[in-house]
């Protein structure tokens, strides 16, 4: 394994590995959730740089491109749970838990 | 919602699927299933409504992630690989695929958010929820299914069977049952994946044809749990009793189109020489079963305790419309064209 995976693989599991545990609030979630698409988007650019393969160039661009609707939806997301919850706290979200 | 706007979502969860469908590689068939998402959050929030609300930013959370970690799991597998095809995938990689794909699907050990989102929206968005969306990813799973080692697989689609019938035990709301059958089916369709593609197939289409007559029931009917179930005899008696009939089609009972997927997924396995698997599929089988047969008994069986009785709503006219009476009739009878449908996949 490269050095560069390697760091790359840890950022994208540190993200994980946040979003899954860490469960206080709606918006660390997306930050964890962008964090894991930014190092996607790393690893999309430097393996393109890395094997000289400049038709798959502006494919890391097309993932910021669709990562950025998701931050957008989230964020949106985010704006609604918190005008019908009162917060963005996780543990808020239990109406439909049985 | 206005009709453009709804026309524009709709049509893009159409186009998004297709993308998925057609594509060869890894980052468009990506695109597909997060521009999948991002469609039909906007259909689950249609009713401003906080149930609405925290089921799309549930149902948006556990398909980010997953689509986030399939994408990573492609990435490796062309840093190690140099290319990008679906059908070529290594190994190690391809098993982390399967589980960010049965994130998506709602397979059983990462099954949770798949009954609660099912509670928070509408019946139509439901029928959406556990058909279309079902079709990217198992497109996806399907093309990478010879690669996957066939006890990962079997563990899943066991887990799922059993959970989704044990789930379904406690339920007394209708979407929630729906949902755990859903589970439970799809169970069928992955523990028969590695083996044989084409069965996974006609399980699905199956599947997708006693849901969608299901959902029509229930949303005509309008009745989200089992309670107002009992009331439906005297709206719709010829519906009442048919609709109990698919119910029992969809838990699997012989002279129904819901044993044939179950018996050819038995069969095969038992060629392969996985009679155990066989043999706890089937058992399964029977929890689900159970809840099914409780809904078909207060559908058809029982009568709601009214102080005067009366048989008919005489000044009720309810039509049953055509393409219900279309699926209503396949989920009914086609265990007799088995041989016809085999050939077709």
């Amino acid at each position: 394994m490269t050095h560069i995976l390697f760091t790359i693989s840890t950022a994208f599991m540190l993200g994980l590995t946040g979003l899954t545990f860490h469960r206080t609030h709606l918006l660390s979630a997306l930050l964890c959730l962008e964090g894991m698409m930014l190092s996607l988007f790393i690893a999309l650019a430097m393996w393109s740089t890395q094997n000289d393969m400049m038709i798959f160039s502006s494919s890391p661009l097309l993932l910021l491109a669709l990562s950025a609707c998701e931050a957008g939806l989230g964020l949106s997301l985010l704006v609604a749970t918190s005008r019908t919850h009162g917060s963005d706290h996780l543990q808020n979200l239990n109406l439909l838990q049985c | 919602m206005s009709p453009y706007i709804l026309f524009v979502m709709l049509s893009s969860l159409g186009l998004g699927t297709t993308l998925t469908f057609t594509s060869s590689h890894w980052l468009l068939a990506w695109m597909g299933l997060e521009i999948n998402t991002l469609a039909i959050i906007p259909l689950m929030t249609n009713k401003h409504h906080p149930r609405a609300v925290e089921a799309a930013t549930k149902y948006f959370l556990t398909q980010a992630a997953a689509a986030a970690i399939l994408l990573f799991a492609s990435i490796y597998n062309a840093w190690y690989s140099g290319q990008w095809f679906i059908q070529d995938m290594s190994s190690p990689v391809s098993t982390l695929m399967t589980l960010a794909i049965a994130i998506k699907l709602g397979i059983a050990p990462m099954h949770f958010w798949l009954p609660e989102v099912m509670q928070g929206i509408s019946i139509s968005t439901g029928l959406i929820l556990v058909t279309w969306q079902k079709l990217a990813p198992l497109a996806l799973l399907m093309q990478i299914s010879h690669n996957i080692k066939p006890e990962l697989l079997i563990i899943l689609g066991l887990m799922s069977t059993i959970i989704g019938g044990w789930g379904g035990l406690n339920q007394t709301q209708i979407r929630k049952i729906m949902a755990y059958s859903s589970i439970a089916h799809l169970g069928w369709i992955i523990s028969i994946l590695h083996f044989m593609p084409a069965l996974a197939m006609i399980n699905l289409f199956i599947y997708l044809i006693m849901t969608i007559t299901m959902f029509m029931t229930f949303n005509l009917l309008n009745s989200p749990t089992i309670n107002t179930l009992a009331m439906n005899w005297s709206k719709s008696p010829i519906l009442a009793a048919t609709s109990a009939l698919a119910l029992l089609s969809l838990g699997g009972l012989p002279p129904l189109t819901g044993f044939m997927p179950k018996w050819l997924i038995i069969q095969e396995l038992t060629n392969q020489e996985l009679a155990p698997t066989a043999t706890l599929l089937a058992l399964s089988a029977l929890l689900s079963l159970f809840f099914y047969l409780r809904l078909s008994y207060s559908l058809s069986l029982t009568i709601m305790p009214n102080t005067h009785p009366q048989t008919l709503n005489w000044n009720m006219k309810t039509t049953t419309p055509l393409p219900l009476s279309l699926m209503m009739m396949m989920t009914l009878t086609m265990l007799p064209i088995t041989p016809t449908i085999i050939s077709l996949f």
